[in-house]
């Protein structure tokens, strides 16, 4: 087995940490605060790292873990969202005239609407590219439940998506 | 461009039927300038999951991570140093007492076995009170006069035996 150094293999896991937890808690100050935590979790269990298969799956599944708990205090932020993005939607005028980084604007609201776990499972996958059984790994799920729930936040995306398009047009 | 593949593609990817690289495949499709028109709406979704890939933390996180672990955890790491650092010199103080140990058997051995001493003004009193030094050699001296009474009685009766034998013969 390797030897794992903190510097070099787990601190440059730092940003697909901060982009999972940033996923789910919707909050940058919150997420940094997760893959803080999660460093020194796993920086406190040093003695075990050698048992470990992946250093990386062990510490998306601990920030994944930290995420929820703590965006499971902050409920109302799903909530103040979908209105946010109603009032956007319905602002959003000729298809010509939306800036594209106003789009991704949209498109980034539309995937943070999804619950927690589709747009986890989404971020793995279409994000950091990750396999199913890797992304199973990490969610603590079985391959099936993960493809379930990547098909719902998929055509979730490309409904509301498209909606939003027509309205626009 | 062949956009028939790209279409089958995108159909498959709302399915979840593509495989990773399909879906880079996509992602780098869509990131390009030129896109025919009836695929534009699907245009930002990737190049947004792409743009994605850029976020993340900044150097200022590395360093403050970096103190973190080294301000707590180092005190334990010393702890376990320290135990570690008294051990070879554990053993070198064993090995030094069996060597110091070694060395006074041998000077026992080698060195004791010299003639006894004559010098008679080498002597040193064994006993501080006189009296009792005055008892010890008196009895000596006692067991000493003794024997030697048993022994000159022995050998007259020895001798008296002696000739009692010669007289007998003759």
């Amino acid at each position: 087995m390797q030897e794992i150094s903190f510097r070099n293999d787990i601190l440059p896991l730092k940003d697909k940490l901060f982009r999972l937890a940033y996923r789910i808690t919707l909050d940058r100050a919150e997420a940094e605060d997760v893959v803080q935590d999660t460093m020194m979790r796993v920086w406190n269990k040093r003695e075990e790292w050698s048992t470990y298969d992946s250093i990386e799956a062990v510490c998306l599944t601990i920030a994944k873990n930290l995420a929820i708990d703590r965006s499971q205090k902050k409920e109302a932020q799903n909530v103040e969202l979908t209105t946010e993005m109603e009032q956007a939607a319905d602002a959003s005028g000729p298809h010509d005239q939306l800036v594209e980084s106003e789009r991704l604007q949209l498109i980034h609201k539309l995937i943070n609407e999804l619950p927690e776990n589709q747009r986890a499972v989404m971020q793995l996958r279409d994000i950091e590219g990750k396999s199913y059984k890797e992304i199973a790994t990490v969610m603590q799920m079985t391959e099936e439940q993960i493809k379930v729930n990547l098909f719902r936040a998929r055509q979730k995306v490309k409904e509301k998506f498209l909606a939003i398009d027509g309205y626009g047009l | 461009m062949d956009y028939k593949n790209i279409e089958e593609l995108l159909k498959r990817y709302w399915e979840c039927e593509t495989s990773l690289e399909e879906e880079s495949q996509l992602r780098d499709f869509f990131s390009k300038e030129e896109v025919p028109a009836h695929l534009l709406p699907y245009k930002d979704l990737f190049v947004y999951l792409n743009k994605q890939q850029e976020t993340g933390l900044g150097e200022d996180f590395d360093s403050r991570m970096m103190s973190k672990i080294e301000v707590a955890p180092v005190v334990k790491a010393k702890r376990l140093t320290l135990i570690s650092r008294f051990k070879p010199l554990f053993r070198a103080a064993a090995v030094i007492t069996l060597f110091l140990m070694l060395g006074n058997v041998a000077q026992h051995t080698f060195l004791s076995n010299d003639a006894l001493d004559y010098n008679y003004n080498n002597y040193r009193d064994t006993y501080d009170d006189p009296d009792v030094a005055y008892k010890k050699v008196s009895s000596a001296l006692m067991i000493l006069s003794e024997e030697i009474n048993k022994s000159q009685s022995t050998s007259l009766a020895d001798s008296l035996k002696a000739n009692a034998d010669s007289v007998v013969k003759e």
